[in-house]
């Protein structure tokens, strides 16, 4: 046997509340004018005070009820004392010894259908801090003659989930994070957004020895993806057996990913670790966590992933593959829910939801939901294509129309004139003249190559500009086709 | 002028503006004039917003014309301790790490103040940060005590005391940590009051012990202390520290018959040297008291030796963590530095005093891991004995009686180069703030050198209204406190 990584993450999930953690200022930072959404409070202006916002508390008690953990009813928050430029009072209020949440335990499903438990360590809130922002080309503070401050996300409400040590691979723990990404999206409580800094994730990664003995752990920084997260790991568990294999030892410290690098480079060990000075925070109470908040925030728990993925199985025939893939978007699914419900069946609604649309709003960036298009009016459009009114090929054009124009799929066929031509006499005059002209194909068809007659298909096609039923025009071509065999 | 502005009651005043007796302006210029003529030998203010005060005097005076003027406080002249936001109006906390800054908000007790009509005269002096007891570690120089300059005035809220008893103003707000309002309020012989923790607002008061400071009144009169806790004495939903349940009450306040009433006397009070002064005027206080029919009984504070020691863990550690937040970057004097690092000790090293250093250091100290279980926990612990040896007390008494310094106002220079026994000083006031529950010091004669004698109340957790009206039948057993004697010109 060989090396094992063995792998903890600390996940700093944004809650989409629409004000800050402790003060009513706005928490829509991104694009924001700097030091526009700041008051004294988010500001740490000398004789402020911090007042909780109850809704934050109510999102954190979501997320904590949904991975399993216990609650401490009677919690409270702590200051954590650093000096730097982004952190206003100089500390930061966060949760210490009773955090909100605690021994959580999170299943995580691979792909291929095993369980693999996740313990969940602690969830608790803490504030967001400002942000510095370097004038250098690189955006990095190394080079600059100065350094701004925006203090717009400062006081933005976060909840901390740290991880048990449970996961022993890389891809592992991406998959955690894509699952618990899901999980925070489904619960309304964050855009779960990594490239935005809604979740950002830390990693801790050590190396078990083929004997057991397992080595120190180093903290990995900047992961800004999915994918960093994935690579970043597996070069640091490559990098620590490099070091176990040359007889040294790997040195308990923070490295930060260079993602266009590809490495991890040392940032500080932890030898040097700093003193944070935890005290309570004389500035607030004592939260009181009562029975009533709990059976509340659990009875207005919504459908959580796996609970939804479970359904669409059983309700739609869709395999787990299928069903991940609707489920991995709550909107999503209810999309698909609802052009079901017009008619449509459940596997020409899957391909319409998960191909066509997701197609067009891959290319825009967006997500199938937000493309304007009700689920009625794709089901609309799906009928007509079951009911051989229009190709599918020309239903996958009209569909981008009605995303461009907004018009309805009824409106954007009778205009175009996209109605099949179903009628058969009219079909057989196509076929005839293409049989005409296509000789070769013809021979060929009739020395036994069966591919020929979609060649001959494809020109009747053609020659109706898309409108002709490909089923009939088959049909037609076939018999016509059989008589001159004979 | 048909009447003594200067030596009225802010209720009176407020009344006469409001039958339009008087006018706020006159009001203004009056106590402007005396604060020009005397301010220079006192220095109780940091600052004076003339320009301010006339323009809102004349506003409240268009106002009162229209009869649409309303307000407890009317056209009263009110001076607030410098750590106290105001808006657009320097507030320095005595200190040079805030020098010429002018914070964008008002604390709650100012916009409570405005609105009952008040007139914001000025920021009074204070020890830096509200660290000290005598206004010698202001970083703009020290307050005199008005009735002998050679002397100090008390701290922190020194310049609040000084400017009430030299008349500069019939109603001050102060803070206190540890004493800084009642201590002040004897040396200065004037009434204070520190409420019951989370009766008055904290927001816009810069912090110094978050878990001690209090808010609180000077006044001349024990009806304006009561005026002034109606104005400010109530819930405020921008500090969660605020009480919502079992506020006392401020309005209807009448004086307190003191027949019946069990005032407790504190055994270990005995184990420590008061001036001859203090013992007097307590013993003196005590018969005046029993005359009228009170009684007494003994009652004990077995932790009361552990408080001092207890505070100055609790309270330098919270400071410490309070000051870190003035680095330069956002507001304040700043630095040119060839690093952040340099920068924040560029500017704190420069920004603050050697009284504040020293908590800072005694703070970090307490909280750093290894030492926080023996220092800072041990610390909470004793708190929690203090506050329990409060609850036993007032199961046998009302109120306690017992001296509110254990000296008498003491001269420049006297204990600066001894910390403790600067600490010392505040020694029978910090076991009120460890506890949460309220203290008033009201003044009980003078010395033989014409010193004020303070003698301190203590409440129980939310009585502060009882306090009150005892305060206010004391007035017409002991007097009104005489103003200081400045010019010689005021009885």
């Amino acid at each position: 046997m060989s090396y094992m990584p063995v792998i903890g993450l600390e996940i700093h999930v944004q809650l989409s509340t629409r004000s800050k953690l402790f003060c009513p200022c706005s928490t829509d930072y991104i694009g924001a004018k700097p030091n526009t959404n700041v008051c004294p409070v988010c500001l740490g202006l000398p004789g402020s005070l911090p007042v909780l916002n109850g809704l934050a508390l109510r999102y954190a008690l979501r997320i904590a009820l949904a991975l399993r953990c216990q609650v401490h009813r009677r919690t409270r928050f702590h200051r954590k004392n650093y000096f730097y430029p982004d952190l206003p009072k100089a500390y930061q209020i966060s949760q210490y010894d009773v955090p909100l949440g605690y021994d959580g335990m999170f299943e995580l499903r691979l792909e291929d259908g095993m369980i693999r438990p996740i313990r969940i360590r602690r969830v608790h809130m803490e504030e967001d801090a400002g942000k510095l922002v370097h004038p250098t080309a690189s955006g990095r503070i190394e080079g600059a003659s100065h350094s701004l401050v925006d203090y717009n996300r400062s006081g933005v409400p976060l909840v901390e989930i740290v991880t048990e040590p449970d996961m022993n691979s890389p891809e592992e723990a991406r998959e955690f994070v894509s699952a618990l990404r899901q999980l925070v999206r489904f619960l309304g409580v964050s855009d779960g957004d990594m490239e935005r800094g809604s979740l950002r994730v830390d990693a801790n990664i050590s190396t078990m020895l083929p004997d057991g003995r397992t080595s120190a752990k180093t903290e990995i920084k900047n992961l800004n993806s999915l994918r960093s997260l994935e690579r970043a790991l597996q070069h640091e568990f490559e990098r620590q057996v490099r070091v176990i294999e040359g007889g040294g030892s790997v040195r308990r410290e923070t490295r930060h990913w260079d993602d266009r690098a590809g490495r991890t480079m040392s940032m500080r060990s932890k030898e040097e670790v700093e003193d944070y000075r935890y005290f309570p925070e004389p500035d607030l109470l004592p939260l009181l966590i009562s029975d009533d908040m709990i059976s509340s925030t659990s009875a207005e728990m919504p459908e959580l992933p796996w609970v939804l993925e479970g359904r669409l199985m059983s309700s739609y025939g869709l395999t787990l593959k299928e069903a991940r893939t609707l489920g991995e978007r709550r909107e999503t699914a209810t999309f698909f829910e609802r052009v079901v419900a017009e008619g449509v069946s459940a596997e020409r609604a899957y391909s319409w939801v998960t191909v066509e649309l997701k197609g067009i709003a891959n290319a825009r960036g967006l997500e199938p939901w937000e493309l304007g298009i009700t689920p009625e009016g794709l089901a609309s459009l799906a009928k007509m294509v079951d009911r051989g009114r229009i190709s599918l090929l020309s239903a996958k054009d009209v569909l981008a129309r009605m995303v461009e124009t907004g018009r309805s799929a009824e409106e954007i066929v009778s205009e175009l004139g996209l109605e099949q031509i179903g009628d058969e006499e009219a079909l057989r005059g196509v076929a005839l003249e293409v049989i005409a002209e296509n000789q070769e194909a013809v021979s060929q068809f009739l020395a036994g190559k069966a591919g020929s007659l979609n060649f001959l298909v494809g020109q009747v096609m053609k020659r109706t500009r898309g409108k002709a039923n490909p089923q009939l025009a088959r049909a037609i071509l076939e018999g016509l086709l059989e008589e001159r065999r004979r | 002028m048909v009447v003594d502005l200067l030596g009225m009651s802010a209720a009176s005043i407020a009344s006469a503006v409001r039958r339009k007796e008087v006018s706020p302006v006159e009001v203004a210029e009056a106590f402007l004039g005396r604060i020009r003529a005397f301010d220079g030998r006192v220095r109780a203010l940091l600052f004076v917003d003339e320009e301010g005060v006339l323009r809102r005097a004349r506003e409240l005076e268009a106002r009162v014309a229209r009869g649409e003027a309303e307000g407890l406080l009317l056209g009263v002249p009110v001076v607030v301790k410098d750590n106290i936001c105001t808006k657009g109006i320097p507030t320095t906390c005595g200190s040079r790490i805030l020098e010429g800054w002018r914070p964008p908000y008002d604390a709650t007790v100012v916009e409570m103040l405005l609105a009952e009509g008040a007139l914001i005269v000025g920021k009074a002096n204070m020890d830096e940060f509200a660290m000290g007891s005598s206004t010698e570690y202001s970083a703009f120089g020290p307050t005199r005590n008005p009735h002998d300059l050679a002397r100090v005035p008390g701290g922190s809220s020194g310049g609040s005391a000084a400017a009430v008893a030299s008349l500069f103003c019939p109603i001050s707000l102060g803070s206190d940590t540890g004493g800084s309002i009642r201590q002040p309020a004897a040396f200065c012989g004037v009434y204070g009051l520190k409420p019951t923790y989370g009766v008055v607002s904290r927001y816009g008061l810069v912090a110094f012990a978050s878990s001690l400071d209090q808010i609180g009144p000077f006044a001349r009169f024990a009806e304006d202390l009561c005026l002034a806790m109606r104005a400010i004495g109530r819930e405020d939903p921008r500090d969660s520290t605020s009480i919502r349940r079992g506020r006392p009450r401020f309005d209807g306040l009448s004086p307190r018959p003191l027949k019946g009433l069990r005032v407790g006397l504190v055994r270990e009070i005995s184990d420590f040297r008061l001036d001859e002064a203090v013992e007097s005027a307590l013993e003196g206080a005590i018969r005046r008291l029993e005359g009228e029919g009170a009684s007494f009984v003994e009652v004990s504070l077995p932790h009361l030796e552990h408080a001092l020691p207890c505070y100055y863990i609790v309270a330098p550690a919270e400071a410490s963590s309070n000051l870190a937040r003035y680095d330069g970057v956002r507001y304040g004097p700043s630095a040119d530095a060839p690093s952040v690092e340099d920068l924040f000790r560029t500017v704190r090293g420069r920004g603050f005093g050697a009284e504040v250093k020293r908590r800072i250091m005694i703070g970090t100290f307490v909280l750093s891991s290894g030492y926080y279980d023996a220092y800072y926990l041990t610390a909470q612990k004793a708190r929690t004995l203090v506050a329990s040896d409060f609850d036993r007390a007032f199961s046998a008494c009302d109120l306690i009686l017992m001296p509110t310094s254990p000296t008498l106002p003491f001269r420049f220079g006297e204990r600066t180069s001894d910390p403790i026994s600067m600490y010392l000083s505040d020694v029978f006031t910090i076991p009120v703030n460890l506890a949460g529950i309220c203290g008033l010091s009201f003044n009980a004669g003078y010395s033989g050198e014409g010193l004020p004698v303070g003698l301190q109340l203590i409440g129980g957790w939310g009585r502060d209204d009882l306090l009150l009206e005892v305060a206010l039948s004391l007035e017409e057993l002991f007097g009104v406190p005489r103003p200081a004697p400045l010019g010689g010109e005021l009885s």
